[in-house]
Formats: structure tokens, C-alpha cells, sequence
């Protein structure tokens, strides 16, 4: 490994730490993403759990969960943010040792998550179910990495700082405030994982929905803009729309994002105004999310001979229009309104995906496939055509996912809330459970199609990381839409 | 008019080319088109839940809504079917400058009208409420008129096929944000006044 990583060392900038979260990732999202369509599984047949305690649905939701987000996200992250600082910048990562600790260190995180998830060892924190021990190595980790990124921004060689950065910038800052605060615990013993949260009652619901909608804004948005307006307009090769728009869209997000945290209360013990301040901030949220969306598609708007022959391209395309749809769809569901019937039902589990399936994970992959053959020193991927291949998957099993559960919900409720003239419900809770299977098992098959297209993607991966394989032809005019 | 619903079912290639071909006067008239259409999911949907009913796991007497009730909200079933076609007509005609193509607000809704024939045959089914049935029927409805799009977009709008792939994506974008419209609408319009009422 040591001899083919001098092989492909870049003389200016460090890409060994790139080409090790970039390989991660692809790794950790067939993991993630099994781990999901196993669970999906479990809800359409439930005998799926075996009597496993460890196979059982509660332990594994938190760690498919954990799984795409912290790991599969969060390498696609460190793998885009230190190549962007590095090639924006114009110069190295500060120093290659943090950089190799925050890989190791990362890497361990994701290991003892794997671990102690399925053992039950869990904080009951949603998104945040990593006990004290965890926590602190995460916060370690994470301070070295903002040593690293911002170390490399203050010796940077241009002038300014690029607006990619700045979306990376906010989300490092932001997720190491949410993680410190919101993980604040006592320990029971020393020797113990268990440990109680300082925070009591609706306080800490209240704590806790602050980080878990900020995990959303930050982790999952922000972190991702950022590598969107890097990967749109290199792959483009157009400059960004607006860079006016930029900034003031990533103003505006930092500052409303941080408030909308109450929507995941409503018609709970938190204070009515609270909920309201919620909805509100929610709503003109829309405003800086359609921005980013805005920007990103007038770059690409002017690619169009392009996407016939770069299914990167359409990667990104179709990412950002997931990313415009889901974006719409929050604020609607923060309504308390449409809340106190989406809530509580699959229209939940629709709407994040349609994020983290349509948004994150797509333009992660299409900032992957930009990334790898420069990694490896190859010209392009070794087949245009699997990109193809998986795309369509990709596609395909997000839409599929996200209607399943789109009509699931609006049905469960509908049924919940549905009663007779006498006052009695019209359905009991379990029949709403019958009339959600066949949506359940159209989400196993989005969700298992979406996660084939990943291997395909690793196939990929690990033939155009051979030396001894030639690339295959590039199709003339590629398989038409 | 009946025409042009066969064949954008069997040869829909061909039949957006004599629809792209027609004179003026005629494709005008064609924006009635989902108005005829929109009545069968609408008197469907309308006969069975106020008549047939359905159930819900296996037992029991089936579910109805009462007469008026399911007339007022078939009323506005269509009345939002409408709207919905409508509205992205209108964003289709307002995208077609970006995308290089000539457009009039005419022209974008008898796009979308036209794309949505299957899915407004689909909802026949409506006259015999069975969920998974509805489901599988409404899937391949859902398939066929995105096809429709993709297919027809190009053909009618006269331009290169791969501007009309970034151009039909961005219309099942707005038509996505429109469909979560309807569902946050429905929501909200249960809350004040529609609310179905049920038979005993």
C-alpha cells in the first residue's frame, strides 16, 4: 500500500488523505446502506431480526443512521474539503500527520459506532446515540480536523477565500458547537458507558432538536454546499452563477438555520411560541435553500451539450433538483398544520431521504467520480458506462423510496386522524400498519436498488484503481437518456 | 381528442408528432383535453367511495364516505387536478425561454395535459377502491407519464434531445414541488372544513 501511495504522491499537495476517505466512503455507504435495506426489510417482514437482540430493529436503525451520515457522509466530506481547501488555496495541507491522525481517529469512531450500536450501548439521542467515551474521541478528532482545514486556509497562496471553503468553514464550526453541547453528560462510573445528559425534561428535547435539525442544516446541507460549489462548476467548467448569491445565500442560511430546531416538537410540552418561532424560521428558510439550488443550477444551465456524454454531470443535476424539492418540502412540513398529520408517519422517513438519498449521496457520488481517477492518476473512470449504470439505479431507487413513502404517510394520516360520525375512529392503529406494507416493500426495493448501484460503484473504484487494467473505451456518443 | 389518448398509449413517439404538427386552431383546442379527462378520476374516485367503499386488512364491513361529503371533495379533486396541470403548464411555458425553445402558455399546458393521459385513465380505479391494486396501476401510470414527458418535451418544443432531458427534469422537479403543494393543501384544507365525513 506504502509503495503504491508514493506512486501516486502529488508533488504540491497531500493526496493520500483525500484518496483514503475517498475509498472510505464508497466502503462505508454499502455498509450504511445495507444496514438499511436489511431494517427496511424488518418493517415489511419483521421475522428478519431472527430473535437477534443485536439484529433487531432498534439497534440497527441508530446504526444505519450513524452509518451514512457520520461515515459514508462524513468521509465524502473530509475526502471533498481537504482536496477543495488544498486545490482553492494553492497549497498543502498544514501538516500530513493531523491529517493522517483525523483519518485513523475517524476511522475508529466509525468502528466503536459499529460496535456498541448493535450491543445496545446507545445515549437514546437521536442522531446522537454515542455514549461519553465516543463523544470525547469525536471531539478530538474534530478539533484536529478544524486545526488542519483552517491552518490551511490562513497559509493559503490566493487571495481570497473561495465560497466552497466557507460552506466547509460554517459546517466545521457549527457541527463541533452542536456535537460539545448537545453531548454534554455525566458518566455514571468511569467505568461505565452509561451516562445521563445535564439537561432535564423539555430542555432537553429542546437541546436535542436543536442539534438534530442542525446536523440537517450543517452536517448535511452546508458541508455539502460547499462541495457543490466546488464539483458543479469544475465539472461544468463554467464559473459559479453568482458569486454575490453565494455569499448572501450562505449568510442568510447560517443565520436562519440555527432557529428551526422546535418544528421537530410541535404539539409537544415545548412552549407554543416556541413551536411558532420554529415554523416561522422554517419557512423563510426556504428563501437560502432555493439560493444554493438557484446558483447551482444557472452554473450548469449552460452545460447542456455536456450531459449527453458526463453522467457526472447528471449526478449533480439530479442532486440539486432532489436538493430544490426536499427543501421545499421541509418548510411545508414544519406548518403545524401539515405537521400534526405528517408527523409521527413515513412522510418523515420520504422527506429525509429525498435528502440524503436525492441531495447527499448523489452529489457525493458525482464528486466521488470526479475525484477518483484524479486520486489514482488515472485519465477517467475505468467505465463510463457502469457510471451510467449506476446513475439510472441511483435515480430509480431513490424516486421509488421517496413515493413509497410519500403515500404511505399521507395514508397513515389519513387513517389515524379519519373517525365516524359517532366520534368513534374509523381505523384501528394495526390496520394503518396492514395498509403500509405494500409501501414498505416498494421501499425495500427502492432502497436495495439504490444500494446495488454502490457496488456497482466499487467495481468501479477498484478497477480503475489497478494499474495493470486498461480503461475501457469511452462510448462515442454514450447511451442516450 | 380520443385520438390522441390511444396513441400516446400504444405510439406515443408518433402521436407527440402529429400533436407537434397540428394547425393552430386545433392544438388550441386541445387544452380542453384534461378538462374532459380529469371528469374520469374524479366521477370514479366519487362512485366509490360514497358506493363501493373498501377495507382494510381483512375484516370487516367496507369504509364509505357519505354522499356529500365525497361529492365536495371529488369537486375539489378535479378543481385541483386542474390547478396542478395548469400550474405547470404555466412553468413550462415560463422554463421554455431558458431552454431555447418558443412557448406560449397555450402550448405548456397542452404539454402537460396531454403527458398526463395515463395517470388520469389510471385513476379509473377509483370506481373500485383496492389499495394495492391502486398502487401497482398508479406506478405504471406514474412510469408512463414521465416516459410521455421525456418523449414528448423534445418532439413538441422543437429542440435537441439532450436540452430536453435537463428540460423535462426540471419540469418533474416543479411538478414534484406542485404534488407536495396538493399533499400540504389536503392537509390543510382537512384541518378547515373538508375533512371527509364517514358512513357508520
Amino acid at each position: 500500500m506504502s509503495e503504491l501511495n508514493s506512486a501516486l504522491e502529488h508533488p504540491t499537495y497531500n493526496y493520500k488523505v483525500v484518496r483514503q476517505f475517498t475509498v472510505m466512503t464508497v466502503v462505508w455507504g454499502i455498509v450504511g446502506m445495507l444496514v438499511g435495506v436489511l431494517i427496511a426489510a424488518q418493517l415489511a417482514w419483521p421475522a428478519l431480526n431472527f430473535d437477534l437482540p443485536w439484529l433487531s430493529f432498534g439497534r440497527l436503525r441508530p446504526l444505519h443512521t450513524n452509518a451514512v451520515i457520520f461515515a459514508f457522509g462524513g468521509c465524502a466530506l473530509f475526502a471533498t474539503s481537504y482536496y477543495v481547501v488544498q486545490r482553492t488555496c494553492q497549497v498543502r495541507l498544514i501538516s500530513d500527520k493531523l491529517a493522517a491522525i483525523t483519518f485513523w481517529g475517524w476511522q475508529l469512531v466509525i468502528l466503536s459506532a459499529a460496535i456498541t450500536l448493535p450491543l445496545g450501548i446507545t445515549s437514546g439521542k437521536e442522531y446522537a446515540e454515542l455514549q461519553w467515551p465516543i463523544d470525547i474521541l469525536i471531539t478530538v478528532v474534530w478539533v484536529l480536523y478544524a486545526i488542519v482545514f483552517f491552518g490551511t486556509i490562513a497559509k493559503r497562496k490566493t487571495g481570497h477565500i473561495y465560497v466552497a471553503n466557507w460552506f466547509y468553514g460554517a459546517f466545521i464550526i457549527a457541527v463541533a458547537v452542536l456535537h460539545i453541547i448537545n453531548s454534554l453528560a455525566m458518566p455514571v462510573a468511569m467505568d461505565s458507558f452509561q451516562a445521563y445528559s445535564v439537561y432535564a425534561g423539555t430542555v432537553d428535547a429542546m437541546v436535542q432538536w436543536w442539534y438534530g435539525h442542525n446536523a440537517v442544516g450543517f452536517f448535511l446541507t452546508a458541508g455539502f454546499l460547499g462541495m457543490m460549489y466546488y464539483f458543479v462548476p469544475k465539472q461544468a467548467e463554467r464559473p459559479v452563477y453568482s458569486y454575490r448569491l453565494s455569499i448572501v445565500h450562505f449568510w442568510a442560511l447560517v443565520a436562519v438555520y440555527i432557529w428551526a430546531g422546535p418544528h421537530h416538537l410541535h404539539y409537544t410540552a415545548l412552549p407554543d411560541w416556541a413551536q411558532s418561532l420554529g415554523m416561522v424560521m422554517s419557512l423563510i428558510l426556504l428563501a437560502p435553500s432555493w439560493g444554493g439550488m438557484i446558483n447551482g443550477m444557472m452554473t450548469l444551465s449552460g452545460a447542456w451539450h455536456k450531459l449527453r456524454t458526463d453522467p457526472i454531470l447528471r449526478f449533480l443535476v439530479v442532486s440539486l433538483s432532489f436538493y430544490g424539492m426536499s427543501t421545499f418540502e421541509g418548510p411545508m412540513m414544519a406548518i403545524k398544520t401539515v405537521n400534526s398529520l405528517s408527523h409521527y408517519t413515513d412522510w418523515t422517513i420520504g422527506h429525509v431521504h429525498s435528502g440524503a438519498l436525492g441531495w447527499v449521496a448523489m452529489i457525493s457520488i458525482g464528486a466521488m467520480y470526479h475525484l477518483i481517477p484524479i486520486l489514482f492518476g488515472r485519465e477517467r473512470m475505468y467505465s463510463i458506462e457502469l457510471i451510467y449504470t449506476h446513475f439510472w439505479m441511483s435515480t430509480i431507487g431513490t424516486v421509488l423510496y421517496i413515493t413509497s413513502m410519500w403515500v404511505n404517510g399521507i395514508l397513515q394520516g389519513l387513517m389515524w386522524r379519519a373517525y365516524n360520525q359517532d366520534g368513534t375512529l374509523t381505523y384501528s392503529f394495526v390496520e394503518s400498519v396492514a395498509a403500509s406494507h405494500p409501501g414498505y416493500i416498494v421501499r425495500v426495493a427502492g432502497g436495495a436498488i439504490f444500494f446495488f448501484g454502490m457496488l456497482v460503484m466499487a467495481y468501479n473504484l477498484y478497477m480503475t484503481s489497478r494499474k495493470d487494467v486498461e480503461l475501457q473505451a469511452a462510448p462515442a456518443v454514450a447511451s442516450a437518456a | 381528442m380520443i385520438q390522441h389518448t390511444f396513441g400516446l398509449l400504444v405510439r406515443p413517439s408518433a402521436q407527440w408528432r402529429t400533436v407537434a404538427n397540428l394547425p393552430e386552431n386545433s392544438f388550441r383546442t386541445l387544452i380542453l383535453y384534461p378538462c374532459f379527462l380529469a371528469l374520469l378520476p374524479a366521477v370514479a374516485w366519487y362512485y366509490g367511495t360514497s358506493r363501493v367503499g373498501w377495507t382494510v386488512g381483512d375484516e370487516g364491513d367496507a369504509i364509505k364516505l357519505t354522499v356529500e361529503s365525497a361529492r365536495q371533495i371529488s369537486v375539489l379533486f378535479y378543481l385541483a387536478m386542474l390547478g396542478a396541470v395548469a400550474v405547470i403548464g404555466y412553468f413550462v411555458h415560463w422554463m421554455a425561454a431558458t431552454y431555447g425553445a418558443a412557448s406560449t402558455l397555450t402550448k405548456g399546458i397542452v404539454i402537460v395535459g396531454l403527458t398526463c393521459t395515463p395517470l388520469f385513465l389510471a385513476g379509473v380505479v377509483g370506481f373500485h377502491p383496492l389499495l394495492w391494486i391502486d398502487l401497482l396501476i398508479g406506478v405504471a401510470a406514474v412510469s408512463w407519464s414521465v416516459y410521455l414527458l421525456y418523449l414528448g418535451i423534445p418532439i413538441v418544443m422543437n429542440i435537441p434531445e439532450e436540452r430536453g432531458f435537463l428540460f423535462s427534469s426540471a419540469v418533474v422537479g416543479v411538478a414534484l414541488v406542485i404534488l407536495i403543494c396538493m399533499m400540504v393543501g389536503s392537509v390543510i384544507l382537512w384541518e378547515y372544513g373538508a375533512a371527509p365525513a364517514f358512513t357508520d
